[in-house]
């Protein structure tokens, strides 16, 4: 009866984790068209939706993955990720307060490997796997996108820049749908396999399920509708910083810098590199500025904003092995972390009734 | 522990070279069917239907190319 209300409030933090990675990530599939037009916000952010869903059904390869490879499963209980699901969500509610487009993957992958460390120890942490999977992709992705985007953009200029800018720029904005779209199915594909992975390990955990399951049909579903829902309310201060505060951006710029994203995102999937797509689109922006001009990319902006993504790893691992003690005092049964759970959402509610009385509205009327 | 054992060194350089045809080749293409299109226009109303017509030709084949690199990233993405 325990274990299973403890597995019950793993799946519910699970999926409130899976809103807040779309809540978080709508910046990264919509942020650049919007920004130049493109499309309308609300469009750009209901066909993100759409297309969330539609990609957490395409494949359910990199759900095993999420966890496996960095922490040693036989010390996960679902306790554990438990604790490491709250230090993803409050790194994601922090990074999301302060406008900056940090990676919701990190947060989860550092929410599990603190709260694993807090339970078991360092030798619970795979570090070849740490190493391998998430730190050097972590470096690679974003340099490869910054590059490719600057690449792209100066090969645009090159050969439309004599061009009328009107249908130039027209020409560029169809083609951002359509890159967009591109980019919110990798995202939906990539981003809600981890929350399914996350409900798998703990149904496993569990016992609920053997080791070698798919997800089921219900975690799928669930895992999807919540991502899509996170998606649809959209976390607007990320895509103002996303869309307009790195880089002035024009259409070919957009256009470029999710080319060089999706480019990146679907070369990883292919080759199985796993990568966070945060890292990957902002590194295009930045890419799409300089290939313009240096100086065109804001660079206080862009190092707060790698600032953060080094920040991510260390800020979750410490929230997480924080909320497993805390879970810890009160035994090894549910109340823990029920309480912690409902601390959490206490502390959440807090927090978004301030920032609706704090809202400012962006331009066109859409804020949030 | 050794770098080559940490990373599949093969895979990340597969990656980094799709990832730069791809991304760089995709632009490109997808340029060429907007130079197509705006060339197409101005040269047709200048009086040069025979060259206006290669223009559209050139951004058709390019809209083509780029559609059918669309049509490769999306069954990447489902037989993953």
């Amino acid at each position: 009866m325990n274990s299973d209300l403890i597995l019950v409030i793993v799946v519910v933090t699970a999926l409130a984790f899976d809103f807040t990675n779309g809540f978080h990530d709508t910046a990264n599939v919509v942020a650049t068209t919007i920004s130049t037009g493109a499309a309308a916000p609300q469009v750009a952010i209901g066909l993100a939706s759409v297309l969330n869903f539609v990609g957490a059904f395409i494949s359910i390869s990199v759900a095993a993955t999420v966890a496996n490879d960095v922490v040693d499963a036989a010390v996960i209980t679902p306790t554990i990720v438990f604790a490491g699901l709250i230090g993803a969500i409050a790194w994601n509610l922090v990074t999301w307060w302060v406008g900056l487009p940090s990676s919701s993957s990190h947060a989860l992958i550092g929410g599990v490997v603190g709260s694993a460390v807090a339970a078991a120890g360092f030798d619970a942490v795979i570090a070849e796997g740490l190493v391998g999977k998430v730190l050097i992709p972590a470096l690679v992705a974003p340099t490869v996108a910054f590059v490719v985007a600057g690449l792209s953009i100066g090969i645009v200029y090159r050969m439309v820049g004599r061009q009328r800018p009107g249908p130039v720029t027209r020409g560029f904005r169809y083609g951002q749908v359509v890159s967009g779209g591109l980019l919110a199915l990798a995202h939906g594909t990539n981003d809600a396999q981890k929350t399914m992975g996350v409900i798998t390990l703990a149904l496993v955990a569990n016992g609920t399920l053997g080791a070698d399951a798919d997800p089921p049909l219900w975690v799928i579903v669930s895992a999807a509708t919540a991502i899509a829902l996170g998606t649809y309310s959209g976390g607007w201060r990320i895509i103002r910083t996303t869309g307009t505060r790195i880089i002035k951006m024009d259409a070919a710029q957009g256009f470029s810098a999710q080319g060089a994203g999706a480019a990146v995102i679907l070369a990883s999937t292919h080759f199985g590199f796993p990568l966070s797509t945060t890292h990957v689109i902002n590194g295009g922006v930045m890419g799409a500025g300089a290939g313009k001009r240096v100086s065109a990319v804001r660079w206080g902006v862009a190092g707060n904003i790698v600032f953060a993504w080094l920040l991510t790893l260390p800020a979750a691992a410490g929230i997480g092995a924080v909320a497993y003690g805390a879970t810890r005092i009160f035994g090894t049964g549910a109340l823990g972390p029920v309480l912690v759970a409902l601390t959490t959402v206490a502390l959440i509610a807090v927090a978004f009734s301030r920032r609706s009385q704090q809202a400012a509205p962006l331009p066109g009327g859409v804020g949030g | 522990m050794t770098a080559a054992s940490i990373v599949q060194t093969r895979d990340l350089v597969e990656t980094v070279v799709a990832s730069f045809v791809a991304g760089v080749g995709v632009t490109a293409i997808y340029s060429a069917a907007i130079w197509g299109g705006a060339r197409f226009v101005d040269l047709n109303r200048s009086g040069r239907p025979l060259a206006a017509g290669f223009a559209a030709a050139l951004g058709i084949a390019a809209l083509v190319g780029t559609a059918a690199a669309v049509t490769i990233g999306i069954v990447v993405m489902t037989h993953k």
